[in-house]
């Protein structure tokens, strides 16, 4: 924790001094990222809580006011030309509920435009003929933004069902296709009713009387390979049990 | 939103539609033709549209945006694998964004060429050093004057 600590002081101290970076490869997830996205002469309404555990790049603080915007779509000058950029682990689902909402929304556009940066320096070394720096922080911000994108999920689940009740945000209900398959269906928002909508009629949700007959050989398809799986399981544990049967198995305990 | 998301239908009257976290990305390339200085060459989903470029640089970047112009880049099917099954490089769209307020941009050299000082002991170094006495070997006798090995003894 005073690890925490200090880091956290070191990277309030980067803010005002506009020092270079200090990157921590092993436990990064407890290193405060001290951010390039800290512009002063730009809102700075995403960034307030800097107490982020960002294990990813450590940048430092610049502030610059010809095309700031723009450099956010590139690395820090210090890593161009690297061959490899060193960056931390990925967020897990764990360390993001802990998170305030207002936290997530932040992060997600850090990791938005880290992703951008990322996609941005993977054309150019494409174009460049180059390989990329280290490639594996697209892949670590994708499943941070999927692991966020779950928490976020959870959360909106939770209320809704404490709410109203409802299992599902978007209504649907099961219907059968053409193949006399059982899906469910979610509803999608239309202007007009539906017998007005004769794109929406062609797509029929009944079966034919002629499929009938397929529908009734697949179910007893599939209970065939289910009860052949039991029998299978069955068949096995007897011919496990005649290997080692009970009576030795309690002597050699003794 | 997103992708690959039903966006609720508008109607007269309806609030403006906000949208949370999105999950366009916006990558930034290098023109292939020569663009006049205020111009920013990006590559956008398909769904994306002016609007929504602008939007999104003004907010999330803050860049100043003047004009926004997109066209739909079709890639080709013409391709095989070794399948001899068509392959389908994904479309992508194009997007020229005019900064406002005379702001100009270049595009950097990302990759510029820099002096690596490897550690003592690395293997890296090591590497180095052999493919350094590779060269070394394969160049000819410098006595010879840059004269080639078919001439003479």
């Amino acid at each position: 924790m005073s690890a925490a600590v200090a880091s956290r002081l070191t990277a309030v101290c980067r803010q005002f001094q506009r020092v270079l970076t200090v990157s921590s490869h092993t436990q990064t997830q407890y290193a405060t990222r001290a951010f390039s996205t800290f512009h002063s002469c730009q809102q700075s309404r995403m960034y307030d809580s800097w107490c982020f555990r960002s294990p990813m790049n450590n940048r430092a603080v610049h502030t610059s006011c010809v095309r700031k915007g723009l450099e956010e779509f590139f690395d820090l000058p210090e890593n161009w030309g690297e061959q490899t950029v060193k960056s931390g682990a990925p967020w897990t689902a764990k360390q993001l509920r802990v998170k305030s909402n207002e936290d997530l929304h932040k992060l997600w556009y850090v990791f938005l435009k880290e992703k951008n940066m990322l996609l941005t320096l993977e054309q150019e070394a494409k174009r460049q003929r180059l390989p990329m720096p280290s490639p594996e922080r697209l892949k670590k911000v994708e499943r941070s933004m999927k692991r966020l994108d779950t928490v976020v999920e959870e959360r909106e689940d939770s209320l809704r069902l404490l709410q109203t009740g409802q299992e599902r945000g978007r209504p649907g209900e099961w219907r059968r296709n053409v193949f006399g398959k059982t899906f469910w269906y979610r509803f999608r928002e239309h202007p007009i009713p539906w017998y007005l909508n004769s794109r929406y009629k062609r797509r029929r949700f009944f079966e034919p009387s002629h499929v009938a007959p397929y529908t009734r050989l697949s179910l007893e398809k599939y209970l065939r390979s289910k009860i052949r799986k039991e029998k299978r399981e069955k068949r096995n544990q007897k011919s496990l049990a005649a290997m080692f049967p009970k009576k030795t198995a309690l002597a050699s305990d003794h | 939103m997103a992708k690959r998301i039903i966006y609720p239908l508008f109607q007269l009257g309806n609030p403006q539609l906000r949208i949370f976290r999105p999950t366009f990305n916006l990558t930034l390339v290098r023109p292939g033709k020569e663009q006049p200085p205020d111009t920013v060459q990006f590559r956008i989903p398909l769904e994306m549209t002016k609007f929504d470029v602008r939007n999104y640089l003004e907010k999330i970047y803050s860049v100043p945006v003047a004009a926004v112009r997109t066209r739909i880049q079709y890639c080709t099917n013409k391709k095989r694998n070794h399948l001899n099954q068509r392959v389908k490089r994904p479309d992508y769209k194009v997007a020229y964004v005019q900064l406002a307020q005379q702001q100009t941009f270049q595009f950097p050299d990302i990759f510029p060429e820099k002096d690596q000082k490897h550690e003592e002991g690395s293997v890296e170094e090591m590497q180095e050093k052999f493919m350094e006495d590779e060269r070394q070997r394969q160049k000819s006798d410098p006595r010879r004057g840059g004269v080639t090995e078919w001439f003479g003894l």
